[in-house]
Protein backbone atom coordinates (compact mmCIF):
# COMPACT_ATOMS: atom_id res chain seq x y z
CA UNK A 1 0.00 0.00 0.00
CA UNK A 2 2.87 2.36 0.81
CA UNK A 3 4.34 2.05 -2.66
CA UNK A 4 0.94 2.42 -4.30
CA UNK A 5 0.14 5.44 -2.18
CA UNK A 6 3.41 7.10 -3.11
CA UNK A 7 2.81 6.30 -6.73
CA UNK A 8 -0.70 7.77 -6.62
CA UNK A 9 0.55 10.85 -4.75
CA UNK A 10 3.13 11.47 -7.47
CA UNK A 11 0.48 11.00 -10.13
CA UNK A 12 -1.88 13.39 -8.36
CA UNK A 13 0.71 16.13 -7.90
CA UNK A 14 1.83 15.87 -11.51
CA UNK A 15 -1.66 15.74 -13.01
CA UNK A 16 -4.03 17.77 -10.86
CA UNK A 17 -3.47 21.16 -12.50
CA UNK A 18 -3.80 19.88 -16.06
CA UNK A 19 -6.89 17.87 -15.17
CA UNK A 20 -8.45 20.89 -13.47
CA UNK A 21 -7.74 23.08 -16.51
CA UNK A 22 -9.20 20.51 -18.88
CA UNK A 23 -12.38 20.08 -16.87
CA UNK A 24 -12.74 23.83 -16.30
CA UNK A 25 -12.43 24.44 -20.02
CA UNK A 26 -15.30 22.04 -20.62
CA UNK A 27 -17.67 22.96 -17.78
CA UNK A 28 -16.75 26.66 -17.67
CA UNK A 29 -16.85 26.91 -13.89
CA UNK A 30 -13.84 26.68 -11.60
CA UNK A 31 -15.66 25.64 -8.44
CA UNK A 32 -17.66 22.93 -10.16
CA UNK A 33 -14.59 21.68 -12.00
CA UNK A 34 -12.48 21.54 -8.84
CA UNK A 35 -15.04 19.49 -6.96
CA UNK A 36 -15.54 17.12 -9.88
CA UNK A 37 -11.81 16.67 -10.34
CA UNK A 38 -11.31 16.07 -6.61
CA UNK A 39 -14.03 13.43 -6.65
CA UNK A 40 -12.55 11.84 -9.76
CA UNK A 41 -9.10 11.65 -8.14
CA UNK A 42 -10.70 10.10 -5.07
CA UNK A 43 -12.25 7.44 -7.28
CA UNK A 44 -8.95 6.99 -9.06
CA UNK A 45 -7.25 6.32 -5.75
CA UNK A 46 -10.01 3.92 -4.71
CA UNK A 47 -9.45 1.98 -7.94
CA UNK A 48 -5.78 2.77 -8.35
CA UNK A 49 -4.83 -0.82 -9.11
CA UNK A 50 -6.85 -0.54 -12.32
CA UNK A 51 -6.48 3.13 -13.13
CA UNK A 52 -2.69 2.94 -13.02
CA UNK A 53 -2.83 0.42 -15.85
CA UNK A 54 -5.09 2.62 -17.95
CA UNK A 55 -3.58 3.81 -21.21
CA UNK A 56 -4.04 7.43 -20.14
CA UNK A 57 -4.78 7.73 -16.39
CA UNK A 58 -5.13 11.51 -16.58
CA UNK A 59 -7.74 11.12 -19.28
CA UNK A 60 -9.52 8.62 -17.03
CA UNK A 61 -9.67 11.29 -14.31
CA UNK A 62 -10.95 13.96 -16.69
CA UNK A 63 -13.51 11.59 -18.23
CA UNK A 64 -14.70 10.53 -14.77
CA UNK A 65 -14.93 14.15 -13.61
CA UNK A 66 -16.97 15.11 -16.66
CA UNK A 67 -19.21 12.08 -16.26
CA UNK A 68 -20.07 13.20 -12.75
CA UNK A 69 -21.89 16.13 -14.30
CA UNK A 70 -23.70 19.04 -12.81
CA UNK A 71 -26.43 16.83 -11.38
CA UNK A 72 -23.85 15.20 -9.08
CA UNK A 73 -22.71 18.64 -7.94
CA UNK A 74 -26.28 19.70 -7.24
CA UNK A 75 -26.98 16.56 -5.23
CA UNK A 76 -23.83 17.18 -3.26
CA UNK A 77 -24.91 20.71 -2.53
CA UNK A 78 -28.59 19.87 -2.20
CA UNK A 79 -29.50 22.28 -4.93
CA UNK A 80 -32.89 22.34 -6.59
CA UNK A 81 -32.53 21.28 -10.22
CA UNK A 82 -33.33 23.86 -12.84
CA UNK A 83 -35.35 23.11 -15.94
CA UNK A 84 -32.28 22.61 -18.11
CA UNK A 85 -30.80 20.04 -15.79
CA UNK A 86 -27.35 19.57 -17.17
CA UNK A 87 -26.29 22.99 -18.32
CA UNK A 88 -23.23 24.44 -16.66
CA UNK A 89 -23.73 26.29 -13.43
CA UNK A 90 -22.98 29.93 -14.15
CA UNK A 91 -19.81 31.05 -12.57
CA UNK A 92 -16.38 31.52 -14.02
CA UNK A 93 -12.97 30.01 -13.99
CA UNK A 94 -11.30 32.94 -12.26
CA UNK A 95 -7.53 32.89 -11.84
CA UNK A 96 -6.97 35.28 -14.67
CA UNK A 97 -8.68 33.33 -17.43
CA UNK A 98 -9.96 35.74 -20.07
CA UNK A 99 -13.77 35.94 -19.74
CA UNK A 100 -14.05 36.39 -23.50
CA UNK A 101 -12.27 33.07 -23.97
CA UNK A 102 -14.60 31.37 -21.52
CA UNK A 103 -17.57 32.84 -23.32
CA UNK A 104 -16.19 31.59 -26.61
CA UNK A 105 -15.57 28.11 -25.17
CA UNK A 106 -19.11 27.97 -23.82
CA UNK A 107 -20.45 28.65 -27.28
CA UNK A 108 -18.76 25.51 -28.59
CA UNK A 109 -20.62 22.20 -28.56
CA UNK A 110 -19.63 20.04 -25.59
CA UNK A 111 -17.84 17.47 -27.74
CA UNK A 112 -15.67 20.13 -29.34
CA UNK A 113 -14.78 21.48 -25.91
CA UNK A 114 -13.84 17.99 -24.75
CA UNK A 115 -11.61 17.39 -27.74
CA UNK A 116 -9.97 20.77 -27.31
CA UNK A 117 -9.39 20.20 -23.58
CA UNK A 118 -7.92 16.74 -24.02
CA UNK A 119 -5.63 17.87 -26.81
CA UNK A 120 -4.46 21.08 -25.15
CA UNK A 121 -4.24 20.27 -21.46
CA UNK A 122 -3.50 16.54 -21.51
CA UNK A 123 -1.45 16.59 -24.70
CA UNK A 124 -3.28 13.55 -25.98
CA UNK A 125 -2.78 12.63 -29.60
CA UNK A 126 -5.68 12.15 -31.99
CA UNK A 127 -5.82 8.38 -31.55
CA UNK A 128 -5.87 8.48 -27.77
CA UNK A 129 -8.38 11.32 -27.72
CA UNK A 130 -10.62 9.29 -30.00
CA UNK A 131 -10.41 6.28 -27.68
CA UNK A 132 -11.12 8.37 -24.59
CA UNK A 133 -14.17 10.02 -26.10
CA UNK A 134 -15.33 6.97 -27.97
CA UNK A 135 -15.35 8.38 -31.50
CA UNK A 136 -13.34 7.83 -34.66
CA UNK A 137 -9.99 9.64 -35.05
CA UNK A 138 -11.37 11.51 -38.04
CA UNK A 139 -14.16 12.85 -35.87
CA UNK A 140 -11.62 14.16 -33.39
CA UNK A 141 -9.76 15.96 -36.16
CA UNK A 142 -13.01 17.48 -37.43
CA UNK A 143 -14.09 18.59 -33.95
CA UNK A 144 -10.70 20.15 -33.30
CA UNK A 145 -10.68 22.04 -36.59
CA UNK A 146 -14.17 23.39 -36.02
CA UNK A 147 -13.42 24.35 -32.44
CA UNK A 148 -10.22 26.16 -33.35
CA UNK A 149 -11.89 27.93 -36.26
CA UNK A 150 -14.74 29.09 -34.03
CA UNK A 151 -12.38 30.30 -31.33
CA UNK A 152 -10.19 32.09 -33.84
CA UNK A 153 -13.25 33.82 -35.24
CA UNK A 154 -14.61 34.71 -31.81
CA UNK A 155 -11.35 35.91 -30.36
CA UNK A 156 -10.21 37.93 -33.35
CA UNK A 157 -9.36 41.45 -32.15
CA UNK A 158 -12.07 43.88 -33.15
CA UNK A 159 -9.58 46.37 -34.58
CA UNK A 160 -8.53 44.00 -37.36
CA UNK A 161 -11.74 44.77 -39.17
CA UNK A 162 -13.25 48.16 -38.41
CA UNK A 163 -16.45 47.20 -40.18
CA UNK A 164 -16.96 44.05 -38.17
CA UNK A 165 -19.36 43.88 -35.26
CA UNK A 166 -18.30 41.60 -32.47
CA UNK A 167 -20.99 40.42 -30.11
CA UNK A 168 -19.73 38.63 -27.03
CA UNK A 169 -22.63 37.11 -25.15
CA UNK B 1 3.66 23.10 -35.31
CA UNK B 2 0.41 23.17 -37.19
CA UNK B 3 -2.35 25.51 -38.22
CA UNK B 4 -4.07 25.22 -34.84
CA UNK B 5 -1.08 26.09 -32.70
CA UNK B 6 -1.78 29.79 -32.24
CA UNK B 7 -5.26 29.26 -30.83
CA UNK B 8 -4.24 26.22 -28.79
CA UNK B 9 -1.31 28.12 -27.28
CA UNK B 10 -3.60 31.02 -26.44
CA UNK B 11 -6.02 28.73 -24.62
CA UNK B 12 -3.20 26.90 -22.84
CA UNK B 13 -1.63 30.13 -21.64
CA UNK B 14 -4.93 31.62 -20.59
CA UNK B 15 -5.54 28.71 -18.22
CA UNK B 16 -1.98 28.51 -16.94
CA UNK B 17 -2.81 30.33 -13.71
CA UNK B 18 -5.43 27.76 -12.76
CA UNK B 19 -4.10 25.49 -10.06
CA UNK B 20 -5.61 22.82 -7.87
CA UNK B 21 -4.64 23.47 -4.28
CA UNK B 22 -6.26 20.45 -2.67
CA UNK B 23 -3.52 18.54 -0.80
CA UNK B 24 -3.00 14.92 -1.77
CA UNK B 25 -3.58 13.94 1.86
CA UNK B 26 -7.21 15.08 1.53
CA UNK B 27 -7.70 12.94 -1.58
CA UNK B 28 -6.15 9.92 0.13
CA UNK B 29 -8.36 10.39 3.19
CA UNK B 30 -11.47 10.73 1.01
CA UNK B 31 -10.47 7.57 -0.84
CA UNK B 32 -10.06 5.66 2.42
CA UNK B 33 -13.50 6.81 3.59
CA UNK B 34 -14.96 5.77 0.26
CA UNK B 35 -13.38 2.31 0.54
CA UNK B 36 -14.86 1.90 4.02
CA UNK B 37 -18.31 2.79 2.69
CA UNK B 38 -17.89 0.33 -0.18
CA UNK B 39 -16.85 -2.45 2.20
CA UNK B 40 -19.90 -1.82 4.39
CA UNK B 41 -22.18 -1.82 1.36
CA UNK B 42 -20.49 -4.93 0.00
CA UNK B 43 -21.00 -6.86 3.23
CA UNK B 44 -24.70 -5.94 3.15
CA UNK B 45 -24.99 -7.03 -0.47
CA UNK B 46 -23.20 -10.30 0.26
CA UNK B 47 -25.90 -11.10 2.80
CA UNK B 48 -28.60 -10.12 0.30
CA UNK B 49 -27.01 -12.27 -2.41
CA UNK B 50 -26.81 -15.23 -0.02
CA UNK B 51 -30.52 -14.86 0.71
CA UNK B 52 -31.22 -14.62 -3.02
CA UNK B 53 -29.20 -17.77 -3.68
CA UNK B 54 -31.18 -19.62 -1.05
CA UNK B 55 -34.46 -18.59 -2.62
CA UNK B 56 -33.24 -19.54 -6.09
CA UNK B 57 -32.16 -23.00 -4.97
CA UNK B 58 -35.66 -23.49 -3.59
CA UNK B 59 -37.11 -22.59 -6.99
CA UNK B 60 -34.76 -25.01 -8.72
CA UNK B 61 -35.73 -27.81 -6.38
CA UNK B 62 -39.41 -27.10 -6.97
CA UNK B 63 -38.82 -27.53 -10.67
CA UNK B 64 -37.09 -30.81 -9.99
CA UNK B 65 -33.93 -29.66 -11.70
CA UNK B 66 -35.39 -30.77 -15.01
CA UNK B 67 -34.83 -27.54 -16.87
CA UNK B 68 -32.74 -24.47 -16.80
CA UNK B 69 -33.45 -22.07 -14.01
CA UNK B 70 -34.40 -18.91 -15.85
CA UNK B 71 -33.59 -16.82 -12.87
CA UNK B 72 -31.44 -17.70 -9.91
CA UNK B 73 -28.15 -19.04 -8.66
CA UNK B 74 -26.46 -22.29 -9.62
CA UNK B 75 -28.66 -25.25 -8.63
CA UNK B 76 -27.86 -27.64 -5.83
CA UNK B 77 -25.09 -30.18 -6.44
CA UNK B 78 -27.63 -33.00 -6.61
CA UNK B 79 -29.49 -31.47 -9.56
CA UNK B 80 -28.68 -33.19 -12.84
CA UNK B 81 -28.20 -32.27 -15.56
CA UNK B 82 -26.65 -29.07 -14.27
CA UNK B 83 -27.72 -25.94 -16.10
CA UNK B 84 -26.34 -22.84 -14.52
CA UNK B 85 -28.66 -19.92 -14.14
CA UNK B 86 -27.12 -16.65 -15.16
CA UNK B 87 -28.83 -13.96 -13.17
CA UNK B 88 -31.45 -13.09 -10.63
CA UNK B 89 -33.69 -10.06 -10.31
CA UNK B 90 -35.08 -9.52 -6.85
CA UNK B 91 -36.86 -6.79 -4.91
CA UNK B 92 -34.91 -4.73 -2.43
CA UNK B 93 -33.15 -3.32 -0.65
CA UNK B 94 -35.89 -0.80 0.06
CA UNK B 95 -37.71 0.19 -3.09
CA UNK B 96 -34.76 -0.78 -5.27
CA UNK B 97 -34.28 -3.87 -7.40
CA UNK B 98 -31.20 -6.04 -7.17
CA UNK B 99 -29.78 -7.57 -10.32
CA UNK B 100 -27.20 -10.30 -9.74
CA UNK B 101 -25.12 -11.56 -12.65
CA UNK B 102 -23.27 -14.76 -11.93
CA UNK B 103 -19.79 -15.19 -13.25
CA UNK B 104 -18.87 -17.59 -15.99
CA UNK B 105 -22.35 -18.24 -17.33
CA UNK B 106 -24.18 -17.46 -20.55
CA UNK B 107 -26.81 -14.78 -20.37
CA UNK B 108 -30.21 -14.97 -22.02
CA UNK B 109 -30.77 -11.27 -22.85
CA UNK B 110 -34.50 -11.65 -23.52
CA UNK B 111 -35.08 -13.34 -20.18
CA UNK B 112 -33.19 -10.66 -18.33
CA UNK B 113 -35.01 -7.88 -20.18
CA UNK B 114 -38.37 -9.45 -19.36
CA UNK B 115 -37.50 -9.96 -15.71
CA UNK B 116 -36.35 -6.37 -15.36
CA UNK B 117 -39.52 -5.17 -17.07
CA UNK B 118 -41.56 -7.13 -14.53
CA UNK B 119 -39.79 -5.12 -11.85
CA UNK B 120 -40.61 -1.86 -13.63
CA UNK B 121 -37.19 -1.36 -15.16
CA UNK B 122 -37.18 -0.91 -18.93
CA UNK B 123 -33.93 -2.21 -20.36
CA UNK B 124 -32.08 -3.03 -23.52
CA UNK B 125 -29.92 -6.10 -22.88
CA UNK B 126 -27.24 -7.08 -25.34
CA UNK B 127 -24.56 -9.75 -25.23
CA UNK B 128 -21.13 -9.06 -26.69
CA UNK B 129 -22.11 -5.57 -27.73
CA UNK B 130 -23.07 -2.34 -26.00
CA UNK B 131 -25.56 0.24 -27.22
CA UNK B 132 -25.78 3.92 -26.44
CA UNK B 133 -28.19 6.52 -27.72
CA UNK B 134 -26.67 9.07 -30.00
CA UNK B 135 -26.99 12.76 -29.26
CA UNK B 136 -27.28 14.11 -25.74
CA UNK B 137 -26.43 11.64 -23.03
CA UNK B 138 -28.63 11.05 -20.02
CA UNK B 139 -27.22 11.64 -16.59
CA UNK B 140 -26.64 8.29 -14.92
CA UNK B 141 -27.10 9.83 -11.50
CA UNK B 142 -27.73 7.31 -8.76
CA UNK B 143 -29.74 4.87 -10.79
CA UNK B 144 -27.32 1.98 -10.31
CA UNK B 145 -25.03 1.13 -7.42
CA UNK B 146 -22.75 -1.61 -8.73
CA UNK B 147 -20.43 -3.86 -6.79
CA UNK B 148 -18.56 -7.08 -7.33
CA UNK B 149 -18.55 -9.89 -4.79
CA UNK B 150 -15.30 -11.72 -4.01
CA UNK B 151 -16.39 -14.67 -6.17
CA UNK B 152 -16.79 -12.42 -9.20
CA UNK B 153 -20.55 -12.13 -9.04
CA UNK B 154 -21.73 -8.71 -10.17
CA UNK B 155 -24.45 -7.18 -8.01
CA UNK B 156 -26.28 -4.08 -9.18
CA UNK B 157 -28.82 -2.29 -7.03
CA UNK B 158 -31.08 -0.44 -9.45
CA UNK B 159 -33.19 2.47 -8.30
CA UNK B 160 -35.86 2.41 -10.98
CA UNK B 161 -37.58 5.47 -9.52
CA UNK B 162 -34.45 7.52 -10.22
CA UNK B 163 -34.55 6.78 -13.94
CA UNK B 164 -35.66 9.88 -15.81
CA UNK B 165 -38.90 9.45 -17.77
CA UNK B 166 -38.35 8.27 -21.31
CA UNK B 167 -35.17 6.40 -20.54
CA UNK B 168 -34.15 2.79 -20.19
CA UNK B 169 -31.12 0.95 -19.02
CA UNK B 170 -28.69 -0.30 -21.64
CA UNK B 171 -26.89 -3.39 -20.35
CA UNK B 172 -24.01 -4.75 -22.38
CA UNK B 173 -22.92 -8.17 -21.18
CA UNK B 174 -19.40 -9.22 -22.09
CA UNK B 175 -17.28 -12.19 -21.10
CA UNK B 176 -15.22 -10.23 -18.62
CA UNK B 177 -17.40 -7.31 -17.66
CA UNK B 178 -20.74 -5.58 -17.84
CA UNK B 179 -21.45 -2.09 -19.17
CA UNK B 180 -24.40 0.02 -18.12
CA UNK B 181 -25.77 3.29 -19.39
CA UNK B 182 -29.05 5.15 -19.50
CA UNK B 183 -30.36 5.65 -23.01
CA UNK B 184 -33.24 7.68 -24.37
CA UNK B 185 -36.29 5.89 -25.69
CA UNK B 186 -36.72 6.38 -29.39
CA UNK B 187 -33.27 7.87 -29.90
CA UNK B 188 -31.03 6.35 -32.56
CA UNK B 189 -28.69 3.78 -31.09
CA UNK B 190 -25.01 3.33 -31.66
CA UNK B 191 -23.94 -0.21 -30.79
CA UNK B 192 -20.37 -1.37 -30.57
CA UNK B 193 -18.53 -4.46 -29.53
CA UNK B 194 -15.51 -2.40 -28.55
CA UNK B 195 -14.88 -0.40 -25.44
CA UNK B 196 -16.24 3.12 -25.97
CA UNK B 197 -16.85 5.13 -22.84
CA UNK B 198 -18.93 3.32 -20.28
CA UNK B 199 -20.88 5.05 -17.56
CA UNK B 200 -20.00 2.22 -15.23
CA UNK B 201 -17.42 -0.41 -15.98
CA UNK B 202 -17.38 -3.47 -13.77
CA UNK B 203 -14.47 -5.80 -14.03
CA UNK B 204 -14.76 -9.33 -12.65
CA UNK B 205 -12.20 -8.84 -9.94
CA UNK B 206 -12.20 -5.19 -9.09
CA UNK B 207 -14.08 -2.20 -7.92
CA UNK B 208 -16.47 -0.69 -10.42
CA UNK B 209 -15.00 2.16 -12.39
CA UNK B 210 -16.93 5.05 -13.78
CA UNK B 211 -15.28 6.41 -16.82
Amino acid sequence: MGHEQDEFADFYRASRDSCLRAVTAVVGDRELAEEQVAEAFTRAWTSWGQVRRHAAPRAWVVRTALNLGVSWWRRRHREVPLADHDSAVPGGPGDGVDPALIAALRRLPTRQREVLALRIFLDLDTETTAKVIGVAPGTVTAHLSRAVAALRRDLQPAHTDPDATEVIR
Amino acid sequence: MNEHDDVMCLVRESFSGLRMDLPVEDVLAAGRARRRRQRRRLSGLTAAAAATAGAAVAVTLTLGGAGPARSGAPPSPSASPVTLATFSVTDGPGHSTTLTLYKGTRLDPSALREDLARHGIPALVTVGTFCRSTGASVSFGQVVQPSTLPDGTDVMVINGAAMPPGTRLSIGYFAGHVRLLLIKDGAPLSCSSTSGQPAVHITPSGTPIRG
